[in-house]
């Protein structure tokens, strides 16, 4: 056994092996050789029966994209994430009480057909992604999920999202879901994932009951999180979910149970960064009560 | 689990059952439950049935009846998430925000509103008082519960459970098993008020033998309190202190104590029978 992080390490501050060091480091230092993280954010994408506005959101996604790969323009953006003639599976969520929004899904797909991706080559899926014959013949994955604390792997994010394609997701479940960064080594999507987009219009910071949800526990933070590396996508996700559950829950309350698995994806499975001051996190767009 | 199904009325307060009732079992959960299924499978799980009420314009209510195998697992169920007030419902229960957990005998059940107002708050309530007519007797609280000193103890703050994943649910300790929990091992969590206003908490846990147990003494004092000293006291944190003592099969953790003097006497004072 690793020295595990107890409480007291946390309560005392210790808390890098979780989060890295502070996020202000990682926005002053220079951005080479950092892994970019966009978090852009709309006041208006949600209305106040949170209804999205659908032009907003994709607005959102393009600003993201073009952000993200130093393009202006979002079909030329995408263009850099695929190739006409390829097939893309977009792994989406399903979870009845908090799914990657359909309009999410539309604006995605709008975007990959633009960049000349056919449609009847565009599979969209989630509990049946591993046998689904659109991701089994993917070329590239785009990874689209909301933001939600999980009562066993403390954070559900795009690291968690990809649980459906191993043979067995349960397999994954000891160790507070430690090895889930192992699924983004098997053949079905190793180096096939091109773009990771943790929704956070409404994130869940904490859950009750058997299904782990209450509407008191989802905010209306109005933000996408977009990345190339679904470790550093998830990194951000946590301090945010984190910083809220601060806020709302107290300081003991602060860390979910326990969400070991982001850093043991970059430092057991490698296959992204969980390293803050490797992170460049680049804001846009609406930063009141921005929290990361 | 069928016979509870035909009992529970299909309409009440104008919610109508909403498609096929489902039953699953420990092999199907994961099916059912994403991200909370390890959560009741660390207790005694046998079987969870399941319906759906809707109401048009109100959303849905979900009711799930779990059979936790024995009162002492399902009392162990309720306890590990007191959040809201008592609802008088059942042997024992919690209601707020839409969400209404009972225990009954056996049965632990969850009825929740994923959109919560006025007309679903009381459709929800009323689905458990039908629900619980349904279920039988009330039973016993797991035996450990009587070992707790009842002085300064802090209502309904008592917790039962096996396993790690309920252990950091409950309160967090550690990011990896140090206490070697498994569905092996019972244990309590509880709190007991202070003259600080913060709680000292008192963590037992029954382990299936006195080696296990020592194993699992060296183990946590290793890991949380690596200067404690031999009685396995150790300062902490804004002079609280930590203490883990042995007798025989059992280990007792007392966290965030204010002193030295508070530790060993809850420690001493819980009552563990004689062999």
């Amino acid at each position: 056994m690793t020295h595990p992080l107890t409480r007291r390490d946390f309560l005392k501050g210790t808390t890098v092996v979780f989060l890295g060091a502070s996020l202000g480091a990682g926005q002053d230092a220079p951005a080479a050789k950092k892994t970019r993280v966009v978090l852009v954010r709309h006041r208006d994408v949600l209305d106040d029966n949170s209804a999205i506005h659908p032009d907003i959101l994709q607005g959102m996604l393009d600003e993201a994209v073009t952000r993200l790969v130093d393009e202006s323009d979002p079909v030329k953006a995408f263009g850099k994430l695929v190739k006409p003639g390829e097939t893309v599976g977009i792994k989406t969520n399903v979870w009845p009480y908090l799914p990657t929004p359909h309009d999410l899904e539309a604006a995605i797909k709008r975007r990959l057909i633009d960049a000349g991706i056919a449609e009847d080559r565009i599979g969209l899926d989630d509990r049946t992604v591993a046998t689904n014959p659109l991701f089994v013949q993917a070329t590239s994955l785009i990874n689209a999920r909301p933001l939600r604390t999980n009562y066993l792997a403390g954070m559900s994010g795009c690291i968690k999202n990809y649980i459906m394609f191993a043979p067995s997701p349960e397999a994954l479940h000891p160790d507070s879901c430690a090895d889930l960064g192992s699924v983004f080594k098997l053949p079905i999507v190793k180096d096939k994932t091109r773009l990771n987009i943790l929704c956070a219009l409404t994130p869940q910071f904490h859950g009750r009951g058997p299904h782990h949800f209450s509407r008191r526990f989802v905010w209306s933070y109005k933000g996408l999180i977009v990345g190339r590396d679904p470790v550093a996508v998830d990194t951000i996700g946590l301090r945010l979910t984190m910083a809220k559950r601060r806020e709302v829950l107290g300081p003991d309350q602060e860390l979910p149970p326990v969400p070991k698995h982001i850093r043991l994806a970059d430092t057991r499975h490698g296959i992204g960064t969980s390293d803050i001051n490797a992170i460049e996190l680049v804001k846009l767009g609406w930063d009141e009560d921005i929290l990361v | 689990m069928d016979e509870l199904g035909r009992s529970i009325p299909k309409a009440i307060g104008g919610w109508q059952a909403a498609g096929e009732d489902r039953i699953y079992d420990r092999k199907t959960l994961y099916d059912y439950m994403d991200g909370g299924a390890e959560v009741y499978l660390a207790f005694d799980l046998r079987q969870v049935w399941t319906r759906k009420y809707a109401s048009p314009g109100k959303g849905e209510i979900a009711l799930d009846v779990f059979d936790m195998g024995s009162p002492e697992e399902a009392y162990g169920i309720l306890s590990c998430d007191r959040q809201d007030p008592p609802a008088g419902i059942g042997q024992d229960s919690t209601y707020g925000f839409g969400l209404l957990r009972i225990r009954q005998g056996r049965y632990f059940v969850s009825v929740m509103a994923a959109d919560e107002g006025e007309s679903s708050g009381r459709a929800v309530l009323e689905i458990g008082r039908a629900v619980v007519r349904a279920l039988g007797p009330p039973g016993p609280e797991p035996d450990m519960v009587g070992f707790l000193p009842r002085e300064a103890l802090r209502p309904d703050r008592t917790s039962y459970f096996h396993a790690d994943v309920s252990l950091n649910n409950r309160h967090f300790l550690a990011s990896e098993n140090i206490l070697g929990l498994d569905r092996t091992t019972d244990c309590i969590f509880a709190e007991y008020d202070t003259d600080s206003g913060q709680p000292a908490l008192l963590l037992l846990v029954r382990y299936p033998g006195a080696e296990r147990a020592t194993a699992a003494r060296r183990s946590f004092l290793s890991a949380y309190a690596p200067e404690s000293d031999p009685e396995g006291l150790a300062p902490t944190k804004n002079n609280a202190w930590v203490l883990a003592v042995l007798r025989d099969r059992y280990l007792l953790v007392v966290l965030e104590s204010p002193s030295p003097d508070r530790a060993r006497r809850l420690a001493a004072s819980v009552a563990i029978p004689a062999k």
